[in-house]
């Protein structure tokens, strides 16, 4: 059946108006909530970053002199090898790593970073760990090796990272879904409170035969709107947040903070992905609060 | 038209509101429902629009047996049936005109039908001068005149009308169910339930009486109180059952 959407929207449109302190309520609470479902979801997108950026899930780097000798790196490397909590290591050439590091270098030091050659760059042997825990104590035996200059476990730091945004992240994630379920509660009471302000015109199109779909949905956009209007707020949180992380780690090419930095496809898909669940949220919350009422 | 086979309604609250009813009324037909308060006259209108489903018997209206019409055909049911009640439902906030559009744009009509066919029933009704006017403008008669053209602007097979003289005086009566036949003289089936003696025993139609959900008359060119006026009556058991009166004519 051909729905007229000028009727249907001016329909909609007069209701919104018409409850406007309660569609200010539940577009504000499905904001509320929304932001912290998309802030949940950006940390934990940024933390994934910071844990794959460069390392790839390296536990332990054991760095050698630019000076040793081959003979000396591969004894090291058999040693690590042998080693039972040790899943793999590779091996990456000077040059490997100089041009990995380049980039780093060079927002670091400048013009400066024309000095760093990938004679001057040490080579390194990177391991898997089947537990993180154990990276202290590779560092601890390799260390004072001949050929060794240092041994840098960079995930330990993210690896306890990784334990503090989960709780945060799950703290998040359930404050947001209590509030997602009041939101919803509000959407459903403001559709309510329509249908009771127009249970006349309601009663009058049931009676005319007006098709249960016909009358549901202008309340059914009415709730979308008040979803979609919540989620976009919290999308421009989300931007917010993008915003904040790029702004505090401009310049700290070695900071966590920076290698968290999401793209801007991530971002995007975040902000969809909230917008997803505001859509949802406002026309299964309306078409909720009609089903009742329509049950003839 | 409308046939109902042994129909009985018992409500939750246990009451029982029709019994056993069992009748036809043909298309064309103009027939008053009367009966005291509480007769069952509102049950039977709300099962002719399928508002109530009933306990025992069968109900076919407009060829469409309602026991098997799924709920999405419930408002195509409807769109066949015309609806008048005492407190006329008009929306307040709307003009007479866009009351009666409102019934073609909520089955989704185009415009330029709704633009020719209200000003045309709206003349028919006698109110082509009081397009513009609000509900609240208006007396009485003209706002059941109003709730009329709506039920009719679809051009329904059937109107049916709950007490539609039981907020009016009785010149506005009369003229209401004098629309009410003009209604019945383009074919639509006309169905009345009321309480107003004066009117049924002016217009001379079909008469059902219901005393306590039971059909105790079926008169044709009946009044509304046989005690008043027995040349025609004719008791129910007299008639062979769900035949009507209108061999009679
Ligand atoms: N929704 C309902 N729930 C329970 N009982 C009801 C309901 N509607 C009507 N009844 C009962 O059913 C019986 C018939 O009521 P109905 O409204 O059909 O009578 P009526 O003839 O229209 O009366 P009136 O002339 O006062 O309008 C009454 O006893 C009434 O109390
Ligand atoms: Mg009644």
């Amino acid at each position: 059946m051909a729905v007229p959407m000028n009727f249907v929207a001016r329909e909609a449109g007069s209701n919104l108006w018409r409850n406007r302190l309660m569609t200010v309520a539940a577009i504000l609470t499905v904001a509320v909530s929304l932001s912290l479902v998309g802030a949940a979801l950006f940390l934990r997108q940024g933390v994934s970053n910071a844990t794959t950026e460069w390392q790839h899930g390296v536990s332990v780097i054991v760095w050698f002199h630019p000076s040793s000798s081959i003979t000396e790196q591969r004894a090291v490397g058999d040693e690590l090898a042998q080693l039972s909590y040790v899943k793999s290591c590779a091996y990456r050439t000077q040059t490997d790593n100089y041009n990995q590091g380049k980039k780093y270098l060079n927002g670091l030091l400048g013009s400066a970073s024309s000095a760093v050659t990938p004679a001057v760059t040490p080579a390194s042997d990177n391991c898997v760990l089947k537990n993180p825990d154990e990276a202290g104590a590779i560092a601890a035996a390799f260390r004072n090796q001949p050929g060794v200059r240092n041994v840098s476990y960079p995930s330990q730091a993210i690896h306890n990272m990784e334990n503090v945004t989960r709780t945060v992240q799950l703290a998040f994630l359930i404050v947001a879904l209590v509030l997602l379920a009041s939101a919803s509660a509000l959407i459903v009471n403001t559709i309510r409170l329509a249908i009771f302000s127009r249970r006349k015109e309601v009663s009058v199109m049931k009676l005319v035969g007006a098709t249960n779909w016909f009358i549901r949905i202008p309340f059914m956009l009415e709730g979308l709107v008040q979803g979609v209007a919540g989620a976009v707020v919290a999308g421009l949180v989300v931007l917010g947040l993008d915003w904040r992380l790029n702004a505090a780690s401009a310049g700290h090419f070695t900071s966590t903070l920076y290698k968290m930095r999401l793209t801007g496809g991530e971002v995007v898909l975040i902000i969809v992905a909230v917008g997803i669940v505001g859509l949802l949220v406002g026309t299964l919350g309306s078409a909720f609060a009609i089903r009742r009422f329509l049950d003839t | 038209m409308i046939t109902l086979e042994n129909v009985t309604k018992v409500y939750k609250t246990g009451t029982v509101a029709v019994k056993d009813l069992t009748f036809e009324i043909t298309k064309g037909e103009f027939v008053f429902i009367v009966g005291a308060s509480g007769a069952g006259k509102s049950t039977l209108m709300s099962l002719i629009l399928r508002e109530e489903l009933p306990d025992k018997g069968r109900i076919w209206v407009a060829g469409r047996d309602l026991a098997r019409l799924p709920h999405w055909r419930v408002p195509y049911l409807r769109r066949n049936i015309g609806c008048v009640f005492q407190d006329f439902r008009l929306l307040s906030n709307k003009t007479v005109f866009e009351n009666v559009a409102f019934a073609l744009q909520v089955i989704g009509r185009p415009r330029h039908q709704i633009e020719r066919q209200v000003p045309q029933v709206l003349e028919l009704v006698g109110l082509g001068n009081k397009m513009r006017d609000l509900p609240e403008e208006l007396s009485g008669g003209e706002q059941q005149r109003v709730a009329i053209a709506r039920a009719f602007v679809n051009r329904p097979l059937i109107l049916i009308a709950d007490e539609p003289t039981g907020n009016l005086d009785p010149t506005t009566s009369k003229g209401i169910v004098q629309l009410l036949d003009r209604v019945n003289k383009t074919g639509t089936t006309v169905v009345v339930a009321t309480h107003d003696a004066s009117i049924v025993n002016t217009m001379r139609k079909r008469v059902l009486e219901l005393d306590n959900g039971e059909v105790v008359r079926d008169q044709s060119r009946g009044v509304y109180d046989v005690e008043l006026d027995d040349s025609s009556a004719q008791p129910v058991g007299a008639r062979s059952k769900g035949r009507r009166g209108t061999v009679l004519r």
